[in-house]
């Protein structure tokens, strides 16, 4: 198994990040939380770690090169027989770049070296040229190198399923991904089916223009069952606690409100942002988090002695498990993470709670849930108040809706259902309204500013 | 809100640039493994030594460190080469930042507030050059910052120019920027005590991160 090191965002507004320094060598081994690397932006400094027990491959930029937010810049493996076969198909770079080494040498001969001789401030702009030469260069390199030689196919889980389904050989696919990587729209390119990307949904399954074949095939694969025709099977402690959960629901005088929002300028932020590592999760938790801000009524929850207000907004997000039940990741406090931090520490939320090693304060804190079945192709649904919070948002696909417009023409948009279930006793319709109003403004005027 | 509380630690010596790391480092290290709720502000001045950061270009460092007869220290912040010396106030900020944001230009920016407000509280007009983090008197150089971090909890901090000798700077290109003159408070208030600038430093410390100081 191996596992990327990508560019961390230090910051909300950072596209790039510089590389210091490579505290481990290629064939090193490195154990989680153990400094890998160092990057720069601006004059902070940060210690990537790595997240796993395992030995570093490959170095894919070297030091003093600059690499956008995102992209992976080196490959950590598990085991010390992956080593080779990861250097084999990703060139591993000089851990010192020539400009490094340049100045190195001249280290020694600092004595000489006098006021005269060091260059202006303008010698920046050259030696940035230069980094960016070398970075196209080891690209064109991996790209090759990926492209022609290997064996061994590197593509996304998403891609490898969807080659699977189709019947595309995935040896003969063109990756566009970073490090000529093959991503789910190369295969379907491949294919030659519409490559409109499907652009809502979390992980393994597209949404939004469901073509019909892929959601067949996600329904043969989904559809499953625990047990057996005749059988009676035991709940499981996920299922009984779920149930428990679900069963008290009752006990709420709950109502529902819904509300259509166009997609367009979300759909285009997402395709932007996706390259990043950006998710569809992470960007709809930030959204109904940053309009929480605004109504912390939403926000708030019944209790004996009152509506009791949380410290902070916390948004917990419906995971399903693959043997029944399901859990509430918990993202903290969204409107003040990045977007690419968030969706990082969404990504490995989900990781973690398919192989159940969430620590309860990881899954218990939320605030507000949302539960997203848009990958299904679902146009609505209204989801189950989860006890200790107020409010539950269901979401379904974008999909390509006819509208009439108020002046009385008609156009095609897309359009997305959403459902707030809500805890009457503490939240009003109003309330639940004016929420729902601002968070449609957000998604459908100005998704460029949930970056920040 | 999240109740920030910070420890607060003022020496009245001039300290030693390497002890007070080692004590930087272990109060961040404590905070990332989570028997440390608080975080560390450090307000002092250093004995004469010069610092460079793990990107730092040596070709900025004008004097031979071969020998070094000057206390020259790399060290694991952001940032170029740099000077510090009795006469100078050096903030250390050991935050934890996801009790805040996590957004390392977010934190500068704010270090960048801190200095200017602490300068027009003595009617010193500072402000900050787009493209150079530090904080600026005209174009001289009055105040310069350098960041660490690790799992979001951060080392390092900043060095505000008060009444020290900057014939020192002489020997580096401070902070990598040619040509790039120093200035200090002295030069602008000739009787101000360090002592009275760090209790403004301190006073706008906590406003700016709206934190309580507590004591050990």
């Amino acid at each position: 198994m191996s596992h990327e090191i990508f560019m961390p965002a230090l910051s909300s507004t950072m596209t790039e990040g510089k590389i210091v320094e490579w505290l481990k060598n290629p064939g090193d081994k490195v154990e989680r939380g153990e400094s890998v690397l160092v990057v720069e932006s601006d004059k902070a400094d940060m210690d990537v770690e790595s997240f796993q027990d395992g030995y570093l491959a490959a170095v894919l930029m070297p030091a003093g090169s600059t690499a956008p937010v995102g992209e992976t810049i080196g490959i950590i493996v598990e085991t010390e027989d992956e080593i080779l076969s990861v250097q084999k198909n990703n060139k591993t770079v000089k851990i010192q770049s020539d400009e490094n080494k340049k100045d190195i040498q001249l280290e020694n001969k600092s004595e000489e070296v006098s006021v005269k001789s060091v260059k202006t401030a303008k010698r920046e702009e050259p030696k940035n040229n230069k980094v960016e030469e070398k970075i196209i260069k080891n690209e064109s390199q991996i790209d090759a190198s990926t492209a022609n030689s290997s064996s061994r196919v590197i593509a996304s889980p998403k891609a490898k399923k969807l080659a699977a389904q189709n019947g595309v050989d995935l040896t003969k696919v063109r990756g566009s991904g970073p490090h000529g990587r093959i991503q789910a729209e190369d295969v379907l390119k491949a294919k030659g089916q519409p490559t409109a990307v499907p652009w809502i949904g979390e992980g393994d399954y597209s949404a939004g223009i469901i073509n019909n074949q892929v959601a067949k095939s996600i329904t043969k694969e989904i559809g499953n069952s625990f047990g057996k025709p005749g059988e009676t099977v035991q709940f499981n402690t996920l299922q009984k606690a779920v149930n428990k959960n679900m069963e008290s629901s009752l006990g709420v005088p709950c109502f529902r409100v819904g509300y259509s929002i166009k997609t367009q300028n979300l759909d285009n932020f997402y395709k932007k942002v996706k390259q990043n590592g950006v998710t569809m999760t992470a960007i709809l938790a930030k959204a109904v988090a940053k309009t929480l801000n605004n109504h912390p009524q939403v926000n708030a929850s019944f209790s004996e002695n009152g509506i009791k207000y949380p410290d902070s907004i916390n948004i917990a997000i419906a995971v399903a498990m693959e043997d029944g039940g399901l859990i509430t990741p918990v993202l903290k406090d969204p409107s003040k993470t990045d977007l690419f931090e968030l969706s990082r520490e969404w990504k490995d939320l989900v990781k973690r709670s398919r192989s159940k090693q969430l620590d309860p304060d990881e899954y218990s804190t939320g605030t507000f849930t949302l539960s997203n079945l848009g990958m299904f192709g679902v146009d609505r649904f209204d989801a189950i108040l989860p006890p200790g919070t107020g409010a539950i948002l269901a979401i379904a696909a974008s999909k390509p809706t006819v509208v009439a417009n108020d002046n009385g023409s008609i156009s095609v948009e897309k359009v997305m259902q959403v459902n707030l279930t809500a805890d009457h006793r503490v939240i009003y319709g109003a309330d639940g309204a004016a929420f729902l109003k601002e968070l449609a403004d957000l998604i459908e005027n100005s998704p460029d500013e949930l970056v920040t | 809100m999240i109740d920030r509380t910070s420890i607060l630690k003022q020496p009245n010596k001039i300290s030693y640039f390497n002890e007070v790391l080692k004590m930087q480092e272990y109060y961040q290290k404590s905070i990332i493994q989570g028997d440390l709720s608080h975080d560390l502000v450090w307000i002092g001045e250093h004995q004469l030594c010069y610092t460079i950061g793990r990107g730092g270009n040596y070709k900025n460092i004008l004097f031979s460190f071969n020998q070094n007869k000057f206390n020259l220290y790399k060290v694991n912040r952001g940032g170029e080469v740099t000077c510090h010396m009795p006469g100078q106030i050096v903030v250390y900020l050991v935050f934890n930042l996801k009790n805040y944001k996590k957004d390392l230009n977010w934190f500068l920016r704010k270090i960048e507030q801190i200095i200017i407000n602490t300068l027009n509280y003595f009617e010193i007009k500072g402000s900050t050059k787009r493209g150079y983090t530090g904080v600026w008197c005209d174009d001289k150089k009055i105040a310069s910052i350098g960041i660490g971090c690790k799992r979001w909890v951060t080392i390092h901090g900043f060095a505000l120019n008060i009444d020290c000798d900057l014939s020192n700077f002489n020997k580096i290109v401070p902070c990598g920027i040619e040509g790039c003159l120093m200035t200090k408070v002295s030069e602008f208030h000739p009787n101000l005590e360090t002592f009275d600038v760090k209790r403004i430093v301190k006073k706008f410390i906590e406003s700016e991160f709206n934190l309580n100081f507590v004591s050990e």
